[in-house]
C-alpha cells in the first residue's frame, strides 16, 4: 500500500474531464506533483482531500478511499493551500490553535502545539499579531504552521514557495527538508517550479492534460543515469582525451578545445584535474550535470510541445 | 515540535470526538462575535426592556405597588397579551443583534478565503454551518426565550393565584414562537452573510431581505385585493403565528378576506428556510467548481 494510490481515477466537472484515468502508486517520503497550468494538480489535491467526488475510479490515501473516508483522511492530513487562506482578524497563535482544535486536538494541547508550530516555522516573535498585518512570506509560513500543528501523517503543500523572495523561498525549502528528514510525515508538494521539487522530493508525478505523463522515482533515476561533463580546455586536448578514455570515460572532442564526456561512477572530477595536470592541459571550465528533473520533465512534456503552424504573409 | 529545540515531533495525544468539532466552531464563533464592543452594547440594549417587563410583573402582583403606582386601576394584567408583548419586543431586538453578529461569524472566513483551510480539517460543510448556526442561535436565545421563560417563572412565583397550570400554553407559545423565529433568523443571517462579503452591507441586507418582500407583498395584496400577498410579509406572518401560539386575543384580520391559515404560514416559513439552506449550500464550499 502506497501513501497515495490512484486507480483509474477520473474527475469530471460537467462535460469537462479534468483528471483522466490516473493510475499509479506514490510511495515516496516526499512526492512532487508537477505539471503545466491546467494539468490537474490542484484538482488531484482537492480530490485527495475529498472536495471532489471521482466520476469513476478511486483515489486512496493511506489505503482509505478519498471520498468515502474523507473525514478520516482530513484528520491525518495537513493541507497548505496555494492561495491566501486564513482569518485575518485573528492573531497567529489563535488561528493555529483554532485549526488544531478543528483537527481534533483538545484545547490545551492545541494551544501548546500552536505555539510550538509557530516557533518551528519561525513566526514565534509575531504570533500575537493579527494575521492581516503579516507579510506575504509570513502568511505562507502561518499556512504551513496550521498544517503542521496537529501532527499530520501527510502534509499536502500546494505551491508552498509561491510569491516568496529568494531568502524566504530557501527558508521554506529548508523547513520542508527538515520535516522530511524527521521521517514521520510524508509530503506531497505541488509546484510548477522544478527546482523546488528537485531539492526536496524523491518521487515525482508529472501531469499533463489530466493524464499521468511520468511517474518517476527521482533518486533511482539519478542513480541510474550517468553524469555528463562538458570541459573547456587549453593545450593538448587530443592527448588529454586519450588519457581520460583510459579512466573509462566516453568522450568527444571539438576543435575549440571543448570536450564532452560521460564519466562513470568511480571517476571523480579531481581525477580529471589530475590527468590534466599530468598532461599540461588547462581546464578553464567544467560544467557537470546529472540527468536532472528538468530532463525528466521535458521528456514528459515532449509530446505536448506542438510546432506552431506556419504563417504565410 | 519543540519551542526550545525547534524540531518537529508528531502528536500522539488524545483526540476529541468528531461531533464535538461543531462546538469548536461555535465556541470560536461566539468568541469572535463577543470580541466587539458593539455586540456587548447591543446585548445590553436587548436586555433593557426585560427590566421594564420585570417591574411590570412585580407591580401587577404587589398590592401595595399597585395602589401606589396604578392607583388601584386594573390596567396592568399579566396574561397572554403581556407575554406576547415581551416576545415581540425581544424578537425584534434579536433581529438587530442578529444583523450585527451573523456577518461577523461568516464574513471574516469568506473575505479572507479561510474556507479551504477550515474545510480541509475533519469538519463537513454541514458541520461548519451547524457550528455557526449554534453560535448565532445561542447568542439570540440569551435575549429571547431564556429571559421570557424566566419572566414567566417569576410570574408563576409572584402570582397569588395558582397561575402556572392555567397558563402553561403561554410558556409553550413563548418557547415554540421563539425557536421558530430564531431558526429563521439564524438561517437568514448566515445565508445573507455567506453571500455578502462586506459586513456593513450584510447587516443592511438582512433587514432588506425581511422588509423589502413585505413591501412587495403589501403592493400585491392591494393591487389584486387578496390576502395571499401577505405571505411575503414575514413580520406579519411571524406576528400572527406568535398570537396563535400564545392564544392571545384579536387574531389579525386582513380586510374582508379573513386571516391567513396557520398551515400556509408554516409552509412559507419552511420554504424560506429551505431557500436559505440552498443559499448556504451554494456558497459554503472549499472550492468553487466551474462546470462546463
Amino acid at each position: 500500500m502506497g501513501v497515495i494510490d490512484l486507480d483509474a481515477l477520473e474527475v469530471r466537472f460537467g462535460t469537462r474531464t479534468i483528471l483522466n484515468g490516473l493510475t499509479g502508486s506514490l510511495e515516496g517520503h516526499a512526492i512532487g506533483l508537477l505539471g503545466p497550468n491546467g494539468a490537474g494538480k490542484s484538482t488531484l489535491i482537492n480530490t485527495l482531500l475529498g472536495f471532489h467526488q471521482p466520476s469513476s475510479g478511486a483515489a486512496r490515501v493511506f489505503g482509505m478511499d478519498a471520498y468515502r473516508d474523507r473525514a478520516a483522511i482530513r484528520g491525518a492530513v495537513g493541507y497548505m493551500p496555494e492561495n491566501d487562506s486564513f482569518i485575518g482578524n485573528m492573531s497567529g497563535v489563535h488561528f493555529v490553535r483554532y485549526m488544531a482544535e478543528l483537527a481534533g486536538l483538545p484545547p490545551r494541547p492545541a494551544l501548546e502545539r500552536a505555539h510550538e508550530a509557530l516557533f518551528y516555522v519561525g513566526l514565534g516573535e509575531v504570533r500575537y499579531r493579527k494575521i492581516s498585518t503579516y507579510s506575504l512570506g509570513m502568511k505562507q509560513l502561518i499556512k504551513l504552521a496550521q498544517a503542521l500543528a496537529h501532527g499530520p501523517r501527510l502534509l499536502i503543500l500546494d505551491e508552498p514557495t509561491n510569491g516568496l523572495d529568494p531568502i524566504a523561498r530557501q527558508r521554506m525549502i529548508q523547513l520542508i527538508k527538515d520535516i522530511r528528514k524527521q521521517g514521520s510525515v510524508r509530503i506531497l508538494i505541488s509546484s510548477h517550479l522544478l527546482r523546488d521539487i528537485d531539492e526536496v522530493c524523491d518521487e515525482v508525478l508529472i501531469l499533463k492534460g489530466g493524464r499521468i505523463a511520468a511517474l518517476n522515482n527521482i533518486e533511482a533515476e539519478r542513480r541510474s543515469n550517468r553524469s555528463f561533463v562538458e570541459l573547456e580546455t587549453v593545450g593538448a586536448t587530443e592527448r588529454f582525451a586519450v588519457s581520460i578514455r583510459g579512466l573509462g570515460c566516453e568522450c568527444v572532442t571539438f576543435p575549440d578545445g571543448r570536450i564532452k564526456l560521460v564519466i562513470p561512477d568511480q571517476v571523480e572530477a579531481r581525477d580529471l584535474y589530475q590527468v590534466a595536470f599530468e598532461q599540461g592541459v588547462q581546464i578553464r571550465r567544467m560544467n557537470q550535470r546529472r540527468d536532472s528533473l528538468e530532463d525528466i520533465f521535458l521528456r514528459a512534456m515532449e509530446s505536448e510541445i506542438a510546432r506552431p503552424p506556419l504563417v504565410r504573409l | 515540535m519543540s519551542v526550545y529545540e525547534h524540531t518537529y515531533r508528531p502528536y500522539a495525544g488524545p483526540l476529541t470526538s468528531p461531533r464535538s468539532r461543531i462546538l469548536v466552531l461555535a465556541r470560536y464563533g461566539m468568541a469572535e462575535a463577543w470580541s466587539s464592543k458593539i455586540t456587548i452594547a447591543l446585548f445590553v440594549l436587548c436586555l433593557l426592556p426585560l427590566l421594564t417587563f420585570l417591574v411590570g410583573i412585580y407591580i401587577a402582583n404587589n398590592p401595595l405597588a399597585q395602589m401606589a403606582i396604578l392607583k388601584g386601576s386594573k390596567m396592568l394584567a399579566i396574561d397572554a397579551s403581556y407575554f406576547l408583548k415581551i416576545l415581540t419586543t425581544q424578537s425584534w431586538l434579536a433581529l438587530i443583534l442578529c444583523s450585527w453578529v451573523a456577518p461577523r461569524l461568516v464574513s471574516f472566513d469568506l473575505s479572507d478565503n479561510a474556507l479551504p483551510i477550515v474545510l480541509s480539517h475533519p469538519i463537513s460543510r454541514v458541520g461548519y454551518v451547524a457550528g455557526k448556526f449554534l453560535a448565532l442561535f445561542s447568542a439570540l436565545s440569551v435575549v429571547t426565550w431564556i429571559p421570557a421563560l424566566l419572566l414567566f417563572a417569576f410570574e408563576c412565583y409572584s402570582s397569588p393565584q395558582p397561575w402556572f397550570f392555567a397558563n402553561l400554553r403561554i410558556a409553550f407559545g413563548l418557547l415554540a414562537g421563539s425557536l421558530i423565529w430564531l431558526c429563521f433568523l439564524s438561517l437568514l443571517g448566515l445565508a445573507i452573510s455567506a453571500w455578502v462579503k462586506w459586513r456593513v452591507v450584510a447587516t443592511g441586507a438582512i433587514f432588506a431581505a425581511l422588509f423589502v418582500p413585505a413591501g412587495v407583498g403589501g403592493v400585491v395584496s392591494a393591487v389584486l385585493s387578496t390576502k395571499w400577498g401577505f405571505l411575503f410579509n414575514m413580520p406579519y406572518l411571524i406576528a400572527t403565528l406568535w398570537e396563535r401560539l400564545l392564544g392571545a386575543e384579536n387574531p389579525r384580520m386582513i380586510g374582508a378576506f379573513g386571516p391567513l391559515p396557520t398551515a400556509a404560514i408554516l409552509l412559507v416559513l419552511l420554504l424560506t428556510c429551505a431557500l436559505f439552506i440552498a443559499m448556504l449550500n451554494a456558497r459554503i464550499r472549499a472550492r468553487e467548481v466551474v462546470k462546463g
